[in-house]
């Protein structure tokens, strides 16, 4: 299936303005005549709902039209529509579920989005952020542009989103790197290897769960002694090797700002041992070691913020990242990358994990997504210069009982621990504000 | 210490110093390429020594100032791996909280040479000096020498290098000197000239085995065991080969001495020594600083017609129990003098050794174990008459006092 690009559309943000109709309009046709516009905001005020071409991977419109007037340009995704060898049968608007290809009387002909060229003018009207380019599709052709250095078949659960992690991280990061990876599902998925076979191609090891950051230090200081300093140290740690155990070694390292990329996948807990509760495991959540009984009902102390905590060390770079906002993810990346010549970045990448937290192992993006529309897990990044910026939007949250309701570990919690979390996020998010530069 | 750079010797030159000095020259001429350091009583004096002498340039070499023993050791088997030269010192609590990379390291096989300002453990709180905290590791994998004197320190930091780095050992060193006596004991030292010890020590290859480096990508250490498939048989592959390095540091540890006495005109013993052993019907047995106050003890008696003699261990792993054996066929009796204890045996380390090499000389003598020198606490010359006196009493009787003598319970 070829990869596009489309316009994602958050209802909750819209307020019926449509300002993206009229600059659609203005684009097209040089006038502010609605009917000129290839994006349509329908319905009323708390339901809006969008008309418009979602570039589909298997277009219907393009099956169905007889005289090849509609094609998927290979390169863009763009389904472009051809008025020369259009016969106005309209057989393409039959096939379209989203409105996306209509004919309009004062139009003359079938009209559709064609993305402008990969700048589209709506999304640009757009200031409440309700539209937005998803340009994911350009991630994943620049990523298969480079050589995945992961080896293949390797044994992730199904559904868990650090196997995709690791391979866009690594492609991203290159050949010149040594990784570093505790204890924890990424080296049990294979990725150092069993038995004297490896699963990475580039140097890869086991730390101890207590002592990454100390020694990728000791790797790149020597590699800076001796003129290599362009290698790559990178570690993949799970929380309890980053939050817990190898808290020290990582406090020390990012005290001293020493030049690496650290990626925590923090799946809130020892998923891989068989999901033991760590200092990241949320409030409320059953784990094997804060179970759910007559007198415990999950975690009952709040988890250790530690990309905040990370924030007020020395790191020249700290971020957050959840990978159903893989554009977001790779903008911080491709910074933390450039950063870690000299000092420390460290991202933060929150990592559902199907089988420890219950739930359905198609659900994994969906959960990153809604732990992220909640504010359960805000995406930030922050520099010393720059202070915290917000890297999604935080202001209008849907309540967090939408991300808690699907997942098994919290789905014994009362009215008063779904109201606890709501008063955390809140406050978690009214403290992460005072990080935010205001003004020049 | 502006001039510092011309303190290195172009030429062998006397120097006057205590052993965590000689320690840190020894540092100095051995050229490591990263030093990490973390402080801890009675080492502190050394790893402040190593830099300033990093600070002022004496030694060319990237200094880490990390946030404890356990990263220290972390971080330079990160910088071993890579193809780094290494260098650190500790002791008591510091080493209890290297422990977990401390056990790794021989495992891969990482050519380290790091120091124990030997320490005795907590508790009772204390920071003075005893062989507790390197003799509770002793089965770690690590090879354990001991020193004498600070000359012995000096010499045996280089030798060390040498001998972790030979291709059939390729295990990490640690030389141990005590704290306080050995730590503070100030004495004349020899130092060799640089480009001696340059020849010595020949070309660094530390990771020709095992290489972080994406120039030669490969997975360092992937799970391994487990109950089917190639991982037992892995498994017992690398524990043999860990063992078989230990075996063949024996050799190289005696070859190595001989190159440096030839070097230097230095000779150390270079597993056990033995003292005026010839004749002798009965010997100590010592190990470290305390063997000067014995070896004084043995001569005295020997003016007033004692036959007696001494064994000193430099080398407590790999356990040189063949050489150990033939000393102690010469003797009919023995006190062993451990600054340690084995909870459980009720006798001290050293004593253990000892009793196994007389098992493998099938040489059934009274072995005496004795207890001293714990926490700081002095062992004399008049300590040692009175050990001399219970060998000579178990050799009449054919009898050993049942449980260790503790030296200092009544000083």
């Amino acid at each position: 299936m070829p990869s596009y690009e489309t316009i994602a559309f958050r209802a909750q943000d819209c307020d019926g303005c449509m300002k993206c109709v009229t600059a659609c309009a203005q684009a097209k046709s040089g006038a502010d005549d609605p009917a000129q516009s290839r994006i349509q905001i329908l319905g009323a005020a708390g339901k809006w709902e969008l008309a418009l071409c979602r570039q589909c991977g298997d277009p219907k419109c393009v099956s169905n039209c007889p005289s090849a007037a509609l094609a998927k340009d290979a390169e863009t995704g763009v389904v472009a529509w051809d008025a020369d060898r259009c016969v106005d049968c309209l057989l393409c608007t039959v096939g379209c579920a989203y409105a996306g290809i209509t004919r309009d009387a004062r139009v003359g002909h079938v009209s559709k989005c064609d993305l402008c060229d990969g700048d589209p003018a709506c999304v640009k009207a757009c200031d409440r952020g309700a539209l937005t380019l998803n340009t994911a599709a350009r991630i994943h052709r620049r990523a298969a542009e480079r050589e995945d250095l992961f080896a293949p078949g390797l044994a992730a659960c199904q559904g868990c989103n650090s196997e995709l992690l690791i391979r866009h991280t690594l492609r991203h990061v290159g050949p010149n790197t040594v990784v570093a990876t505790p204890p924890g599902c990424i080296p049990g998925m294979g990725t150092v290897g069993y038995n004297g076979r490896t699963g990475t191609k580039v140097p890869v090891f086991h730390p101890l769960l207590t002592n990454t950051a100390s020694m990728l230090t000791g790797i790149k200081r020597y590699y800076k002694r001796v003129g290599r300093d362009d290698v790559q140290v990178l570690a993949l740690a799970g929380d309890g090797g980053t939050s817990d155990a190898g808290f020290q070694s990582l406090s020390g390292a990012a005290e001293r700002d020493e030049p690496m990329l650290y990626i925590c996948v923090d799946n809130e807990g020892y998923m891989n041992t068989g999901m033991q509760a760590s200092s990241a495991t949320t409030y409320g959540s059953w784990t094997s070691t804060t179970p759910v009984g007559e007198r415990l009902q999950g975690k009952s102390t709040e988890a250790k913020n530690l990309p905040v905590v990370m924030m007020t060390h020395n790191c020249s770079y700290v971020a957050t990242a959840a990978t159903a906002f893989l554009e977001d993810f790779y903008e911080k990346l491709d910074k933390a990358i450039e950063v870690s010549k000299t000092g420390m970045a460290y991202l933060h990448v929150f990592a559902p994990c199907p089988t420890g937290w219950r739930f359905g192992s198609d659900r994994t993006t969906d959960v990153c997504r809604l732990a992220v529309e909640t504010n359960f897990f805000a995406l930030w990044d922050y520099t010393p210069d720059a202070g915290l910026t917000f890297t999604r939007p935080t202001g209008r949250p849907r309540p967090v009982r939408e991300y808690l309701a699907g997942i098994g570990k919290y789905r014994h919690l009362s009215e008063g621990q779904v109201a606890h979390i709501q008063a955390t996020v809140e406050r978690k998010i009214a403290h992460l504000r005072r990080f935010e530069r205001t003004g020049a | 210490m502006a001039d510092a750079a011309a303190l290195l010797p172009n030429a062998p030159k006397t120097i006057v110093c205590d052993g965590n000095e000689a320690a840190a020259w020894g540092v100095v001429l051995s050229r490591p390429d990263v030093v990490a350091v973390y402080p801890i009583t009675p080492q502190s004096s050394l790893v402040e020594y190593v830099s300033q002498f990093i600070a002022d340039g004496t030694l060319d070499a990237e200094l880490l100032n990390l946030e404890g023993e356990h990263s220290v050791l972390s971080a330079l088997q990160g910088a071993a791996l890579a193809g780094a030269r290494t260098y650190t010192a500790t002791c008591g609590p510091g080493l209890a909280f290297m422990f977990e990379p401390y056990v790794r390291t021989p495992g891969l096989r990482l050519p380290m040479v790091a120091s124990l300002v030997t320490r005795d453990m907590l508790t009772p709180q204390c920071v003075w000096g005893g062989q507790q905290d390197a003799m509770t590791v002793r089965d770690c994998g690590w090879i354990h020498m001991y020193c004498e004197t600070v000359q012995e320190v000096l010499d045996t930091t280089i030798m060390a290098y040498r001998i972790a780095e030979h291709r059939d050992v390729m295990l990490p060193v640690n030389v141990n000197h005590d704290g306080n006596y050995l730590s503070y004991g100030v004495a004349r030292a020899e130092m060799p000239a640089q480009a001696a010890v340059d020849g010595f020590l020949g070309v660094k290859d530390v990771n020709w085995h095992a290489a972080l480096d994406p120039l030669r990508p490969m997975a360092i250490d992937p799970l391994t065991g487990g109950a089917g498939g190639p991982g037992p048989s892995m498994f017992v592959r690398y524990r043999k080969g860990l063992c078989n390095g230990m075996r063949n540091a024996l050799r190289v540890i005696e070859e190595t001495h001989a190159e440096w006495g030839r070097l230097t005109g230095r000779h150390h013993a270079p597993l056990i020594e033995e003292y005026r052993l010839d004749d002798a019907e009965v010997a100590l047995v010592t190990i470290g600083s305390m063997t000067g106050a014995a070896k004084d003890a043995v001569d005295a008696l020997r003016s007033g017609g004692k036959r007696v003699g001494l064994i000193k261990v430099k080398t407590m792993r790999p356990f040189p129990v063949e050489a150990m054996a033939r000393a102690l066929s010469k003797v009919n009796a023995v006190a062993v003098v451990d600054r340690a204890v084995s909870y459980g045996w009720n006798a001290g380390p050293v004593y253990q050794e000892t009793l196994g090499a007389l098992y493998r000389a099938r040489h059934m003598i009274p072995a005496v174990s004795v207890i001293g020198g714990l926490a700081g606490a002095d062992i004399t010359d008049g300590h040692f008459a009175r050990c001399i006196g219970m060998a000579f009493a178990a050799a009449a009787s054919g009898q050993a006092p049942d449980g260790p003598v503790w030296l200092n319970e009544n000083d």
